[in-house]
């Protein structure tokens, strides 16, 4: 908003240099080569109407002490009136033109951000919050669009004063010098003023950050508040943090209403100074009325501009830190690369064949700054890992959290890279694949179901977005049925909200196993729910499960009874190893690692242990 | 609400609602205007806003009263009469001095009213938050109410400072050398002046109604960009998977590009600003009139000239600020109308408070019930009916959606019902006192909610209790182990900054504060997922625990609880399709019937398999 002064903004410490910044930064407005020459040409001409005005009256005012010439003074009066004007239309076009380029450029940026965040394989992600990098691509362009709005501002100011000052030398130099004496005052004031207001301004967002989370958490739990009818516990708890806000806050606004009075105290002592020298030059006979004028008017023509170039150094510092953020993340390079072959496949097959697998999660370049927390990510999750799934079998992975499980879902679709050893579909390699067309013809079904805020057609067509009305039909009909979508309120063309909020748990497995049958993948690759669904939900999931993985290689990691007992084969992990592998009989049979996870993970959900689970309460109820 | 709300001894948080704490309960209701208007007016803020109003003239007065001294000194030295040089100086030093530091004053005291008024208004609509029912909270989303106590609250403040105190100073900036011209100068030279204010009211109320929309559409656009890009980070895996990250970054591009547009806009719409055009004619046209005044032999100086046209320039800084300043006050009426709009919901339920305050067995039975949400045609629920002894055991099972859920709130009356009757111990719930009657019946919830303090706060909150009382109700909950591994035990801070707790020890936590309040009725709502058959038993003997001797209602995905249960009911749709206890259902439900089959699929030998396995 208005004043934008960079008085509470942050120092950030920074790797690149500023000469490179400021290169790239200006390659962005090297397309704009043509609007970026008009705002130069009109930023100078502004600047040249506004100084030249009151170096104009100052010349009439002098008139009226010598020739008290009436032709010559309407000429002098009336060119002012069209410097005005000029100095308005000019600055019109400056303004536009400006705001275009800027708003053009912080496009660019956006569009190659996220091109470049878009990019980066899953190991990015899981580093760098969400938040962190929305905030990147979308308020660091921002500020950085304001920076560049501002810089054109402090140009034009810094040539009017360049202008009016050169003017005012050639008049009077002891006069001149006064009215720049304040600009060390203007700058000393500015920047001890803005360390106190960052600090203050620090304290003040802290305590306000305090009442919003006690106000988010309060109301979040208001049913329980209720219930426990504890309304006033909390309403004690928040008049506390409330009255802390407002204590910093205060602090904080304070310190903010003593800069203009300081500053207007500074300006208040140049007049005295200019009247008193003036005075007696005048008194002297050195000095005219007009000169008087100018410098007086001088006074109050540099008081803001002086003001945006004493903040130059940290605007321009806050603006580049902004690139310098933006650019961090743009540069960061992928490490899932495509190989050049480029393979393109209608189709797979399905073998799969991993060969002498290596692969731990080692960070890429740092793109954030942030000191990478080492030691957990370089623990091997597969050392020499070996397997090989037949085409059109269904295997289930199972073992404890840790053992690799997603991990090698995550290999698969290329999500990771790994580090030694291959990975072969129909016998060639994963990474010379075409890389888009390779993870489309790999169905994932993602442990926690993702959806979008749009429409559930949209949502169930996402990866064919060509299908028609019939095949929505049929990919929902095939997961499990499609007469829950009637009940929705407006059928396929229902908002399911944010995440698919609109539907349960359950419905949401199922749209994303449409999802994924529309999709009709050679190979499919299930992380399944450990989230508990209805009952109802339930049979149609198996369904649906069962339908996607006939006729297909399918490989499940498996937390449901059903899954274990129907696969082809089961492989069991620990510590990124196979350490046993057959189907649930042969498993079972053999008691040893499946069976003692088989009883920890799986046989609560059997028929036989709800029985057992009665009884035991039963005697339970009895006891007592 | 500068009195003292401390004052207030009474718990009961009708109070919170009552006229005397709640001054402005009134004023709400005759628009944002009135109640910005009530709370700016509001006890000792009444003094503050005269001392400012007094202190902007008298510091415009000041600064322009600088002018004409120095206008008047100009003139005599000129006139070569140095007589008075040493009181000039002193005069403006005086002046110079003066006016800053009653502008600092000024700004003092208008940042005091500004973050009073922040504090006001939020505990205004914070207290109003909590007297409200929760029927109202269910409907609003915790997003949208964070965002009007946040950004809007905040406006409030900037609506103060620097908006309003400017646009006054602006004000007076206008009237006050206007003033001194009619004093000092010939009545003619206000020509410029008036001329200027005329137009710059006319222009200056179209560049406002102007901007208003596009700076809305800015805003808009912006959060917009920020909640997709958003979701599209957070869906990446479903990106990737599927390949459509082209697609992702055409729809970032298209929200990018709306929101390039109308920042472009707004950029022109604020370099077609007139005032400022308007500003720089009315300054030449005071000099060109003044000259020519002097010309005439009209009797004014050139003393005089500067100092009038100095008090033209004075009319820069209103000109120049009110680029902003009328937005702001835009932005904070809405948002004062976002925050009446919330706070003017009122409860529908009547409270009831002469009603009975029995304490209740726990019978509950539904007698042709049907629901409709108010504002919708659709009923939720639909002739539902059945009945529950007191110390009964209900499993409520059916597909999200089926209403399972609203079924429950209709008994704690978070809901009214829209036909039939839901009795408790016979009786209409209506006919209780609400306060009485939800103080009976508790609730579980499926997420369930603890708050950032010690696990002891958290079990104890609704009642204060002992450490012993404590520990006990967490062993009878099941609690007490996984507690005493936390690293600080009972006091572990638990909740956003303190230790994680998982579903199933959050929820036996929740059972453990239960069973201090120890409700007749207890309302379970038991979806959460358990992934092992350790936490699995213990859940269950927890719940087993907290069940005994109260009315429990559980929404359940859990067989072994549908199985124990009194009574099921089999919701579809809203309608109870089928109740009655497992052994029943298995024989008469076909959809029942279809759940066990389907689900688990086995052979005779394979269960038999597993058996002996264990």
């Amino acid at each position: 908003m208005g004043f934008h002064l960079g008085l509470a903004s942050e120092e950030y410490d920074r790797k690149y240099r500023d000469r490179d910044l400021v290169k790239r930064v200006l390659a962005y407005f090297q397309d704009h080569k043509q609007s970026m020459l008009i705002v130069i040409l009109f930023l100078t001409l502004t600047s040249l109407a506004n100084s030249l005005s009151p170096l104009l009256s100052r010349e009439a005012i002098n008139q009226l002490e010598t020739t008290r010439d009436l032709g010559y003074l309407i000429l002098l009066i009336s060119v002012i009136f069209v410097l005005n004007l000029l100095g308005w239309i000019f600055n019109f076009f400056r303004q536009k033109y400006s705001a275009q380029v800027i708003g053009d450029v912080v496009l660019t940026l956006r569009q190659d951000v996220n091109k470049a965040v878009l990019g980066h394989d899953l190991s990015f992600f899981d580093k760098y919050p969400t938040g962190k990098i929305v905030s990147r691509i979308n308020t660091d362009s921002r500020d950085f669009g304001q920076t560049a709005g501002y810089f054109t501002q402090t140009i034009s100011s810094f040539l009017v004063v360049i202008i009016v000052i050169i003017a005012m030398f050639t008049i009077n130099a002891p006069l001149t010098f006064i009215v720049l004496g304040m600009v060390p005052f203007i700058f000393i004031t500015a920047f001890s003023f803005r360390k106190i207001a960052r600090k203050r301004t620090l304290e003040g967002q802290r305590a306000l950050a305090t009442v919003n989370s006690f106000v988010q958490e309060t109301i979040s739990g208001i049913q329980i508040a209720k219930t426990f009818r504890q309304e006033q516990k909390l309403y004690d708890k928040f008049l506390g943090v409330n009255n802390q806000s407002y204590r910093a806050n205060l602090r904080r606004a304070y310190v903010f209403q003593f800069l203009f009075p300081i500053l207007s105290l500074v300006q208040a002592f140049a007049l005295v100074f200019i009247m008193w020298i003036g005075g007696l030059n005048t008194l002297g006979g050195q000095m005219r009325a007009g000169d008087f004028y100018l410098f007086l008017q001088s006074l109050w023509l540099f008081f803001f501009p002086l003001l945006s170039i004493a903040m130059f150094w940290p605007n321009f510092q806050t603006g580049l830190a902004a690139s310098e953020r933006i650019f961090a993340l743009i540069d960061t390079p992928p490490v899932v690369i495509q190989g050049r072959s480029n393979i393109i496949l209608d189709a797979f097959k399905g073998e799969i064949n991993i060969q002498n697998l290596d692969f731990s999660y080692i960070e890429g370049v740092d793109a954030f700054g942030e000191n990478i927390r080492s030691g957990k990510e370089r623990i091997k999750v597969f050392n020499n890992f070996s397997l090989k799934i037949k085409q059109g079998e269904s295997l289930a992975i199972v073992g404890h959290t840790g053992a690799g499980k997603s991990s090698l879902a995550k290999l698969l679709t290329r999500f990771y890279e790994f580090q030694g050893g291959s990975i072969t579909i129909d016998g060639i390699n994963i990474k010379e694949f075409n890389l888009k067309k390779y993870r489309k013809k790999i169905g994932i079904i993602p442990q926690i179901p993702f959806l979008w805020a749009d429409t559930l057609e949209n949502n169930v067509k996402y990866g064919k977005p060509s299908a028609t009305k019939e095949e929505i039909l049929w990919a929902l009909e095939q997961a499990g049925g499609a007469d829950w979508v009637e009940d929705l309120p407006k059928g396929l063309n229902t908002n399911i909200r944010e995440r698919g909020n609109l539907l349960s748990m359950g419905q949401k497995q199922l749209v994303v196993f449409a999802r994924t049958l529309l999709e009709d993948p050679s190979i499919l690759i299930l992380d399944e729910a450990t989230a508990s669904v209805d009952p109802f939900t339930e049979t149609r999931i198996q369904e649906a499960l069962e339908k996607t993985i006939k006729g297909r290689t399918s490989i499940i990691i498996a937390h449901r009874l059903w899954t274990v007992r129907h696969v082809d084969r089961i492989i069991v992990l620990d510590h990124g190893k196979i350490v046993e592998e057959g189907n649930h009989d042969e498993l079972m049979q053999l008691g040893e690692h499946y069976a003692k996870l088989y009883n920890t993970y799986f046989r609560h959900q059997s028929l036989e242990y709800i029985e057992k689970a009665r009884e035991f309460t039963k005697t339970v109820k009895e006891v007592n | 609400m500068s009195k003292n709300p401390r004052d207030s001894d009474n718990n009961l948080m009708m109070e919170f609602m009552a006229e005397e704490i709640d001054p402005f309960s009134n004023v709400r209701q005759r628009g944002p205007k009135r109640w910005l208007t009530a709370h700016i007016l509001q006890g000792s803020n009444k003094i503050f806003v005269l001392m400012i109003f007094s202190g902007t003239i008298v510091y415009t007065v000041l600064s322009s009263g600088i002018m004409i001294i120095v206008g008047n000194a100009i003139d005599e030295f000129i006139s070569g009469n140095s007589t008075n040089f040493a009181l000039f100086i002193v005069l403006i030093f005086a002046f110079g001095v003066a006016s800053p530091f009653l502008h600092m004053i000024n700004g003092l005291l208008t940042e005091t009213l500004a973050q009073r008024m922040e504090r006001d208004t939020r505990h205004e609509f914070y207290t109003n938050l909590l007297g409200k029912s929760q029927s109202f909270h269910d409907q609003q989303r915790i997003g949208d109410i964070m965002a009007r106590t946040t950004n809007d609250v905040r406006m409030l403040n900037f609506l103060i400072s620097p908006a309003l105190s400017l646009i006054f100073e602006s004000f007076i900036g206008l009237i006050v050398p206007i003033l001194f011209i009619i004093l000092f100068f010939p009545t003619q030279l206000l020509l410029a002046p008036i001329l200027f204010t005329i137009f710059f009211l006319i222009t200056l109320r179209r560049y406002v109604n102007r901007l208003g929309p596009v700076s809305g559409r800015l805003r808009m656009e912006f959060g917009q960009m920020n909640a997709i890009l958003n979701e599209t980070l957070s869906g990446i895996e479903v990106v990737k998977g599927s390949a459509t990250e082209d697609h992702e970054i055409r729809k970032y591009f298209t929200n990018a590009k709306g929101y390039r547009d109308a920042f472009v806009e707004q950029g022109e719409i604020m370099a077609r600003y007139i005032p400022l055009l308007l500003v720089a004619f009315a300054v030449t046209l005071g000099l060109g009139h003044a000259i020519f005044l002097n010309l005439e032999g009209g009797g004014l100086e050139i003393g005089q000239i500067i100092a009038y046209v100095g008090l033209l320039s004075n009319l820069r800084f209103p000109t120049f600020i009110s680029i902003w300043t009328f937005a702001v006050v835009r932005l904070a009426v809405s948002g004062a109308e976002r925050l009446l709009e919330a706070m003017s919901k009122e409860s529908d339920i009547d409270e009831n408070i002469k009603g009975q305050t029995v304490e209740i067995k726990g019978g509950v039975s539904f007698k042709n019930v049907t629901f409709i949400y108010p504002g919708s045609a659709q009923p939720v629920l639909h002739d539902i009916n059945f009945e529950v002894q007191p110390g009964q055991t209900v499993a409520i099972v059916g597909t999200t959606g089926s209403g399972k859920t609203t079924l429950t709130k209709l008994i704690s009356r978070l809901y009214d019902l829209t036909e039939g009757q839901v009795l408790v111990d016979g009786y209409d719930v209506r006919e209780y006192n609400l306060e009485s009657l939800r103080s009976q019946i508790s609730y579980i919830e499926q997420d369930v909610f603890l708050f950032s303090s010690s696990i002891f706060e958290n079990i104890s909150f609704g009642k204060t209790s002992s450490i012993d009382q404590v520990i006990n109700v967490a062993k009878e909950a099941q609690a007490h182990d996984f507690i005493t591994k936390l690293p600080e035990g009972y006091d572990t801070e638990v909740g956003e900054r303190g230790v994680q707790l998982s579903g199933g020890e959050r929820q036996r936590v929740a059972i453990a504060r239960a069973f201090l309040a120890d409700p007749k009725i207890l309302i379970l709502d038991d979806s959460t997922s358990a992934i092992d058959s350790k936490t699995e038993d213990k859940i269950q003997y927890a719940i087993s625990n907290v069940l005994k001797g109260r009315t429990t209602f559980i929404i359940t995905h859990r067989l072994s609880q549908i199985r124990w249960a009194d009574l099921i009911l089999v919701m579809k749709r809203g309608t109870v399709i089928a109740q009655g206890t497992h052994e029943d259902l298995i024989r008469t439900s076909e959809e029942y019937r279809a759940i066990f089959v389907k689900r688990f699929d086995l052979e005779e030998d394979q269960l038999l398999k597993d058996v002996a396995v264990v």
